[in-house]
């Protein structure tokens, strides 16, 4: 009876790395975007029960704050932009060690 | 030989019906998350886990290999006995499956099913037809070691989704982001989902067939049309859907924001889709709790109600040993009345079937009124408004009194 002891620390490790640049590279991607003068605002679909509902009201209050602090954003137009590129060349990091993991899952076997 | 065709359609029969319980039962694990933090519609939710699920299924059939080829020592086994066995295992499955699901617990349909075939191979043919080896390293350890090698990662992902988009001045903070990216996390874990637990299925109906030698034992790959038929059984569970879990697992446990859900659902997909690859038959409910303690965990001062989590490891240690006892029960039915044994086995199968599904319509849970009671249940957790001071600041604070 011998137990791959190895296997699990391969699984773990894999798992580990892969959400690891998954969580980060899509933090940093809204961090980016929020740099480059666009924070996300969404409000979660519309759904009674929902926990967090954000009201009309909330919302266009909540996009009036965006908008200021966007206006209030000391850096330069190219700035923003160059932090909105980044923030969508991080969002594609993520798709493509995605779609990487599946790959490799389909036709390693 | 007519008779052992019957039987193996039976277990056909059952086996699919077990595949779709699992669907129905595990929809939640996936679609909880965003359903909790409004990410997602219920019912649309549960649409995209269906269809996932189905495409996940013919992603990889490692899992299903893991139970055709390796558990089970076919040398040991006989083609008369052991169809029936099966039968019987399968029916300790179901019979535990339907249970937990009636008392909203998230038991583990995997190892529902098992226990079921190891209780019932135990009695049936005795312990040389188990192989002890391959049952420890690719069922029971992975058991035991995926739930927290999940919740470790999800503790350190959600410790790095917070890191990454804290803000010490007021300005927004872009976490409702999160809200979009678990539309694609829960993703994921749908099709993980069919990546590991449509696989067993696959692997019972293939061990059927290899047990007859209507398949060659050293090609435990499943047949086309057994991977078809598994992967629409499961989508189409999926969709029927189980709301009562998601009661429990969405916000019972702990608060879900969208930056920590979606944490915890990368992780748990990682665990999985990483474990199906080596064939590890893991068990997807306790890979999702797992994940959402450990997230629950890694926001600054939330706390997680332990006493939810104790009910839901009795869940999880009880599934085993509790369909394993059923599978023995149905398993002795057959070695002692023999053809006859089937047939009581299969009729009382349809009855605990009939009167639990009967039971559950008396208080019936649907996409309507299930999730009222989620937000419920939400208000019960304790989660600090104003969590305490990051390490940064209580860094500046110290630094700042140095200074005066």
């Amino acid at each position: 009876m011998t137990i791959d002891w190895e296997a699990f620390l391969h699984v773990f490790i894999a798992a580990i790395i892969g959400a690891s640049i998954v969580v980060t590279f899509y933090a940093l991607g809204l961090r980016l975007l929020v740099r480059g003068g666009r924070p996300p605002l969404v409000a979660p679909v519309e759904f009674t029960d929902a926990i967090t509902v954000l009201t009309d009201k909330q919302r266009r209050r909540a996009e009036k704050a965006a908008a200021k602090a966007a206006a209030r954003n000391p850096l330069s137009e190219g700035q923003k932009r160059f932090a909105l590129v980044g923030a969508y060349a991080c969002f594609a990091v993520c798709a493509a060690a995605v779609l990487g993991a599946l790959l490799l899952i389909l036709f390693n076997h | 030989m007519e008779s052992a065709a019957l039987v193996i359609v039976l277990v056909i029969g059952l086996a699919l019906f077990f595949d779709f319980t699992n669907g129905f039962h595990d929809t939640a694990n996936a679609m909880a998350t965003p359903i909790a933090t409004g990410a997602l519609k219920p019912k649309v939710a549960v649409l995209l886990a269906a269809c996932l699920n189905l495409v996940g299924a013919f992603l990889s059939t490692e899992v299903a290999k893991t139970i055709s080829g390796g558990m089970i020592r076919e040398d040991q086994l006989s083609p008369d006995i052991f169809p029936p066995i099966i039968f019987a295992g399968l029916i300790g499955a179901i019979t535990w499956n339907m249970l937990t699901w009636l008392l909203g617990l998230p038991s583990s349909s995997s190892h529902a099913l098992f226990g079921g075939l190891i209780g019932a191979t135990l009695v049936g043919v005795g312990v040389s037809a188990i192989d002890t080896g391959v049952v420890l390293s690719k069922v029971i350890l992975p058991a035991l070691i995926a739930p927290l090698t999940a919740g470790i990662i999800a503790f350190t992902v959600t410790k790095i989704a917070y890191g990454v988009t804290r803000r010490y001045d007021t300005k927004a903070d872009g976490r409702d982001g999160f809200r979009w990216g678990q539309i694609f996390t829960s993703s994921l874990v749908a099709l993980a989902h069919g990546t590991n637990d449509a696989q067993k299925t696959m692997g019972v109906i293939t061990l059927a067939l290899i047990t007859v030698g209507w398949q060659s034992a050293s090609d435990p790959d499943p047949h086309i049309w057994v991977v078809f038929a598994c992967a629409i059984t499961i989508a189409l569970g999926t969709y029927m859907g189980g709301w009562r879990i998601i009661r429990t697992l969405g916000k019972g446990l702990t608060d879900v924001k969208p930056a920590q859900g979606f944490s915890a659902e990368t992780s748990t997909a990682a665990t999985i889709l990483a474990s199906s690859a080596l064939g590890f038959a893991l068990s997807t409910t306790q890979v999702a709790s797992g994940s959402v303690i450990g997230s629950g965990l890694g926001r600054r001062g939330s706390t997680v109600r332990w006493n939810t989590v104790g009910r839901i490891m009795i869940g999880w240690v009880l599934t085993l040993p509790a369909a394993g006892a059923v599978g023995a029960a149905a398993a002795l039915i057959v070695v002692w009345l023999g053809g006859w044994g089937v047939a009581v086995d299969a009729v009382i199968a349809v009855a605990i079937i009939l009167g639990l599904f009967l039971r559950s319509r008396r208080d019936s849970v649907t996409s309507a009124n299930a999730m009222s009671e989620v937000a419920d249940s939400g208000a019960a957790v304790k989660v600090p408004r104003k969590p305490g001071p990051t390490r940064r600041q209580r860094r500046l604070e110290r630094s700042g009194k140095d200074d005066a």
